[in-house]
């Protein structure tokens, strides 16, 4: 079971991290495009895109590496005080409640979004360079699937808990200084 | 059989017990959107849902987030606030409260180059506490003035926070940024005039630096601050100045901030590839945070609107006969309550749409609603008994303080936010002006 746990959590992992990095062409494009615009009076037109391309991706990629270091915002005032077994117990009940069925729906709904855009091979025009939007929609599901995927090492990890009466460790990771 | 509207009042019930049992919140507003959407929408629900994700992936405000996190990562990081702390703690030297003052001011800045909430006290703590303790100043007068100061980044442009509360109520960011300064700024000068006022009455609570460690050239200081306020000077300037002159968007600001931090961080050969790793990393999980949150929410309120429910609770609300000021303070008390269990995050995502389609009816102008919800948290994350602050504090304080000694020295730094919470309402215009002037009506 910690072995599950533990693959899961270096899927995310390894797949948020480089998503993560992506944060630095979004800074260096859109530092660019105003650069050219204002000193060589030559604006692109492809860079207002490619921003958005960057973060939708990058946010929705992150977002089980996120999960797998804990960090979805949660009020956890009461929840800290109750024993371990019975937050386990509590959470193991709640992801099936309140985890999987959204997520999965996104999943779902989200391939048939990516494919009917495929299908009618739909382009932005939101821009004049009116880049395909397919690739964009597809980060939907696939996110969808990494996320669920993450949400089923913390179903292991509740019964670990229920089990052992102690949470499985995580990843040591930089957190926000409280 | 239950109707639509009294479905949607459950849900939300729901919705914020679910919240305070403790589950991660934007999985649970996107389940009870599906679970509550479904039988009245049917399948619908769930072209909802995805064309929902699909405008937060899109969302030209929110794309600024992620670079103004960085910015204020990499700004953290570095620690280049040390050095300025230090070069101010000798410039202000010879007045009463010296080192106080030196904190409030380099909080305030770091309050513009960073907007990151939490941050602000631990750094300010690390930095300011020690200094002050060992030079005999008052436990409640260091205290107060840290956790306020560490907090005004949530008020100050370019606040994340506000970015947040611009894409909720589809404002423009410049204009809520350019609403926020007045009011920022004022209550970091009356905290400042606090501070000097205070230890010139009471100078037993915060001596002037004492003379040995005054004993530095003036030229020496006057390069100090120079060299260690210049470059963060610049970065402040260009950022907020070409978003108020409107050269740039408010993200190609962001995304110019945050290549100048990595320069200054250079410059100052504090850029190290452990730091930029960290920084990048925080910055996609927050951003994650945020954003997943907004995907969940932007669900659950389309959800709740189509069921009628957003209706039912105007029409009540409406039926309570307020006017637009008692609307204000109600839904400001409301805000103030839940800034105590709450993260800032919860309360601008989820809450705030709430109250957003009465602002009209009441004749609130959401950029003055926005800069006053951030004053608002910022004053509910000061508060005893939960004050948010107040705990970060004490993770880095010495043990010896105990937590009734931060809180006493919160209280007169309270009494000046909700001074100008009330400023911020009844004197609309120092809010309201510089928007007005830069961009018309």
């Amino acid at each position: 079971m910690n072995r599950a746990i533990k693959a899961i959590d270096t899927i995310s992992t390894w797949i948020g991290i480089p998503f993560s990095w992506l944060n630095i062409p979004l800074m260096l494009i859109m530092t660019y495009d105003p650069t050219m615009r204002y000193f060589f009076n030559a604006p692109t037109d492809w860079a207002f895109d490619a921003a958005l391309y960057l973060y939708g991706t990058t946010f929705m990629m992150v977002g089980a590496y996120t999960l797998a270091q804990n960090n979805h915002v949660r009020a956890d005032m009461f929840y800290r005080k109750f024993p371990i077994r019975f937050q386990a117990w509590l959470d193991l009940c709640l992801w099936f409640l309140f985890f999987f069925p959204g997520i999965i729906a996104l999943m779902w709904s989200g391939y048939y979004f990516a494919e009917m855009s495929y299908r009618f091979n739909e382009h932005s025009v939101s821009s004049p360079e009116g880049p395909i939007i397919w690739p964009l929609k597809m980060v939907i599901p696939v996110a969808g699937f990494f996320i669920a995927l993450q949400g089923v090492a913390e179903v292991l990890r509740c019964i670990v808990a229920i089990k052992t009466s102690q949470w499985p460790e995580r990843f040591e990771d930089v957190q926000e200084a409280p | 059989m239950i109707s639509e509207p009294i479905l949607g009042i459950i849900m939300m019930f729901i919705m914020i017990f679910a919240i305070f049992i403790g589950f991660p919140v934007a999985f649970t507003l996107m389940a009870l959107g599906v679970l509550f959407g479904l039988p009245s929408m049917g399948g619908h629900v769930f072209d909802l849902m995805v064309q929902r994700a699909f405008a937060v992936m899109n969302n030209d405000v929110l794309v600024s987030l992620p670079l103004f996190m960085l910015m204020g990562y990499v700004m953290e990081r570095a620690g280049i606030m040390d050095r300025m702390f230090h070069s101010y703690r000798l410039l202000f030297g010879p007045l009463p409260g010296a080192i106080a003052l030196a904190t409030m001011f380099v909080g305030t800045i770091f309050g513009i180059a960073s907007g990151i909430v939490g941050a602000g006290v631990t750094l300010m703590g690390v930095l300011a506490l020690p200094p002050m303790l060992r030079a005999g100043y008052s436990v409640e007068l260091a205290a107060g003035t840290i956790t306020s100061t560490g907090t005004l980044g949530i008020l100050i442009p370019p606040s994340v926070m506000l970015i947040v509360y611009a894409a909720t109520a589809g404002v423009s960011i410049v204009k809520v940024y350019a609403g926020a300064f007045g009011p920022g700024f004022l209550m970091s000068g009356l905290f400042l005039l606090y501070i000097f006022v205070i230890c010139l009455i009471k100078p037993s609570m915060g001596p002037p630096l004492p003379k040995e460690e005054r004993n530095v050239p003036w030229s020496r200081i006057l390069w100090e601050v120079a060299v260690s306020s210049i470059p963060i000077g610049i970065l402040t300037f260009v950022v907020l100045y070409v978003i108020i002159v409107g050269w740039t968007t408010a993200t190609e600001a962001a995304a110019i901030g945050s290549f100048l931090a990595f320069l200054i961080a250079a410059g100052y050969r504090k850029l190290n590839w452990t730091m930029i790793a960290e920084s990048v990393r925080l910055t996609g999980r927050t951003t994650a945070m945020v954003c997943w949150l907004f995907v969940g929410a932007s669900l659950f309120a389309a959800v709740f609107a189509r069921l009628g429910a957003q209706a039912k609770l105007e029409e009540w609300v409406l039926g309570m006969g307020l006017g637009s000021s008692g609307f204000l303070w109600v839904s400001q008390l409301i805000i103030f309550l839940l800034g105590w269990p709450l993260e800032w995050t919860e309360i601008i995502v989820i809450f705030i749409p709430i109250f957003l389609p009465l602002l009209k009816t009441f004749h609130i102008d959401p950029i003055l609603f926005g800069v006053m919800t951030a004053v608002n948290l910022q004053t509910s994350f000061l508060s005893p008994p939960v004050a948010m602050a107040a705990f970060y504090l004490k993770g880095i304080a010495p043990s010896y303080i105990t937590l009734n000694q931060i809180f006493n020295g919160m209280y007169p730094f309270l009494a000046i936010q909700i001074l100008t919470l009330f400023l911020t309402w009844y004197w609309p215009e120092m809010t309201l002006w510089l928007p007005r002037y830069l961009y018309g009506e």
